[in-house]
């Protein structure tokens, strides 16, 4: 029997066959984020799940010039480029896009991002957010929820977990006063490439945030990151915003699950449901979903 | 689950680091995601708590190696621990804590380089361990471990000699060390952080006491060179007191093997190979690289003919043995880069192909 010989179109600029784990949600919101980007653009990209399962180099995933760099300087290095690009006359037709995990951009990246949005540099910043360092083996980010297990803040007679709130960088980016800023979730497939078309559309520096569940990180079957991912948002743990000029412009208004919903299928969370200490965490995670859907009025 | 101390029991190399730092009084750990050393923060952030110590996530690894300077400033038995990457970041911060006389303990769990380079094991840190790394005069006492038994004695050693010489000391594995587990004894001797001597110049508060004044900042130029001269002084004191190396099978060598850590693992295993067919071969494997066993390795030159250093670089030790020996023996030099090691079997080719070449000549 014939068979069709595998094809591709590297004008998508993100390929298949890479080596993410089966489900992974950072692969599918890459894979929509270079749909709309490609083909005419640099991408730089700070080290972590997403450089490592695309790029075990000479093989590569990308269609598209991609730079490689450490954790640190990934908004550093599209900086370089875009103000090179600048004086060559070559950023007409070329969009400059900066890739970082929550490690790389909430944490040791921060100095560096924020640099890039206050000199006004016009770069498209993703955040790639799956919650804790997932290239390393799961250590606890600045982006990590509370009261989630992780190989650094473990679940224990003594521990109930991560101790400390997710830092809320997207609002901190919106503080800069740049043009555009959004979060998204890869379970809202129009929505992110919404945000995406419309920051490519604006001059000057945006960042995006994206939530991408990790079916090894947070302890699911790979078949629910998808629905795992809705989950997040229609809870209220992960607003979906738009801010410009530094102010909230449009919410998705949410069906308002019990955070319960949310929390009970993933292993990093399990212990909360085994004790009576849990369960009080419990009430705290609801108290921080009810205060996002009071703060960004994402009630329908 | 605690521990059995005392007997053999079957360990990773980078959780003996953890438990060894523990073992030693430290009460402080600063770390950040890199691999292959994972696994010591993650064992920090299980255990600390156990001994009521104080185990933090950083942000990055500049952050975590100025926690390491505020901790050693408030006299905690302090360490930080990374891999080639991360240490290249902390280095502003060594070079600080070295001028600024504060005693603390740092882990490299070295990788293939430059850049990011990959996670296999690799010995292309030397220079930048040995040679200072940071701007400026200061070195870093440096121990490296061949074994995981090692990794836990050195270890322990290095927040001794932190205190001892008032600077950082640097333990010098790799991915293969970091990330193997084989049978080690975890000491049932713990020191007790209460039991150690007073740091009288700590900035623990002055409420009766003058207060203390951390500082590596010197601008009129004698002042700086005073400074200056104190290390050098402590380092020159370390040589005279800290210098380590262990040998095998040299008494009646021809041909020395110069090798470290796992260098020397795999060349230990070829020299065995080589003797079994009647080549007169040795192991001198410097235990520490700063201060350098180079007194010794000049002796040893003397009396053999012919050095082979054998390391996983492009050749860097081999300078330091070439100036220990100052033409006393031929060194020849043998590397592997990128992560890739060596196997037993390479190596006896070369020890193989050197003692022929000697044989021939008729010496």
């Amino acid at each position: 029997m014939a068979t069709k010989p595998f094809t591709y179109d590297i004008s998508r600029g993100f390929l298949p066959g890479h080596r993410a784990c089966a489900g992974c949600g950072q692969a599918a919101a890459v894979r929509m984020v270079m749909e709309i980007a490609a083909p005419n653009c640099v991408v730089t990209n700070a080290t972590g799940c997403l450089e490592v399962f695309s790029t075990p180099y000479p093989e590569s995933a990308w269609g598209v010039p991609w730079l490689h760099s450490l954790f640190e300087n990934s908004a550093s290095i599209a900086s370089g480029v875009e103000a090179a690009l600048r004086k060559q006359g070559r950023l007409e037709n070329t969009r400059v896009l900066a890739f970082g995990g929550d490690g790389g951009t909430v944490d040791i990246g921060f100095g560096a991002l924020s640099g890039m949005l206050e000199r006004g540099h016009d770069i498209l910043y993703v955040c790639y957010d799956n919650e804790a360092y997932m290239n390393t083996g799961v250590q606890r980010s600045g982006a990590t929820p509370y009261a989630a297990s992780t190989t650094t803040s473990p679940a224990g007679r003594a521990s109930f977990g991560e101790d400390h709130p997710k830092k809320n960088l997207p609002a901190i980016c919106a503080a800069h006063g740049i043009p555009y800023v959004a979060t998204a979730s890869m379970a809202f497939f129009a929505d992110l490439k919404r945000k995406v078309r419309k920051a490519l559309g604006i001059r000057g520096p945006k960042y995006i945030h994206v939530h991408v569940p990790c079916p090894p990180g947070w302890g699911y079957p790979e078949k629910d990151t998808v629905e795992i991912g809705k989950l997040a948002v229609e809870t209220g743990l992960f607003p979906l915003v738009e801010w410009e000029d530094g102010e909230v412009t449009r919410v998705r208004k949410i069906k308002r699950l019990p955070v319960e919903e949310y929390l009970k299928p993933q292993r990093r969370f399990r212990h909360l449901f085994r004790t009576e200490e849990g369960k009080a965490k419990l009430a705290e995670i609801q108290a921080i979903a009810d205060s996002n859907i009071e703060k960004y009025g994402l009630a329908g | 689950m605690p521990i059995e101390r005392g007997k053999r029991i079957l360990m990773r190399g980078n959780e003996v680091i953890a438990q060894a730092a523990m073992d030693a009084g430290c009460r402080a750990f600063f770390g950040y995601p890199i691999t292959p050393q994972n696994q010591i923060p993650d064992y920090m952030a299980r255990h600390m708590p156990e001994v009521d110590g104080v185990f933090l996530q950083a942000e990055s690894e500049v952050s975590a190696i100025n926690m390491v300077y505020g901790a050693a400033a408030a006299g905690a038995r302090v360490m930080t621990a990374s891999s080639s990457p991360g240490i290249s970041l902390k280095q502003e911060g060594i070079s600080y804590i070295a001028e600024a006389q504060l005693p603390c303990v740092i882990v490299n769990i070295m990788r293939g380089g430059s850049g990011l380079g990959n996670i296999a094991p690799s010995q292309a840190d030397y220079f930048q361990a040995v040679k200072g790394g940071g701007h400026g005069d200061y070195r870093t006492l440096v121990l490296a471990p061949w074994s995981v038994q090692e990794l836990y004695d050195l270890t322990r050693l290095a927040f001794d000699m932190a205190d001892r010489y008032r600077g950082p000391v640097l333990v010098l594995g790799d991915a293969l060390l970091g990330q193997m587990m084989e049978p080690v004894v975890i000491s049932e001797q713990v020191v007790d952080p209460a039991s150690l001597p007073d740091k009288p110049w700590a900035t623990t508060g002055a409420r009766e006491r003058p207060h203390n004044v951390i500082n590596s900042l010197y601008i009129d130029p004698p002042d700086l060179a005073a400074s200056n001269e104190r290390l050098q002084q402590r380092y020159r004191e370390a040589a005279q007191r800290e210098v380590r190396f262990a040998e095998e099978h040299l008494e009646d060598a021809e041909l020395a093997v110069v090798a470290y850590g796992t260098s020397a693992r795999v060349a230990a295993t070829a020299i065995e190979q080589a003797r079994a067919r009647g080549i007169r071969v040795g192991l001198f494997r410097p235990i520490s690289l700063f201060p350098f066993p180079s007194a010794r390795l000049a002796e040893t030159a003397a009396r053999v003919k012919t050095m082979l250093v054998v390391e996983l670089s492009a050749g860097q030790m081999v300078e330091d043995v070439r100036l220990a020996v100052e033409g006393r023996a031929e060194v020849h030099f043998m590397g592997k880069c990128g992560g890739v090691v060596f196997t037993p079997a390479e190596l006896l080719a070369e020890i193989v192909s050197l003692a022929g070449k000697d044989g021939d000549d008729g010496e």
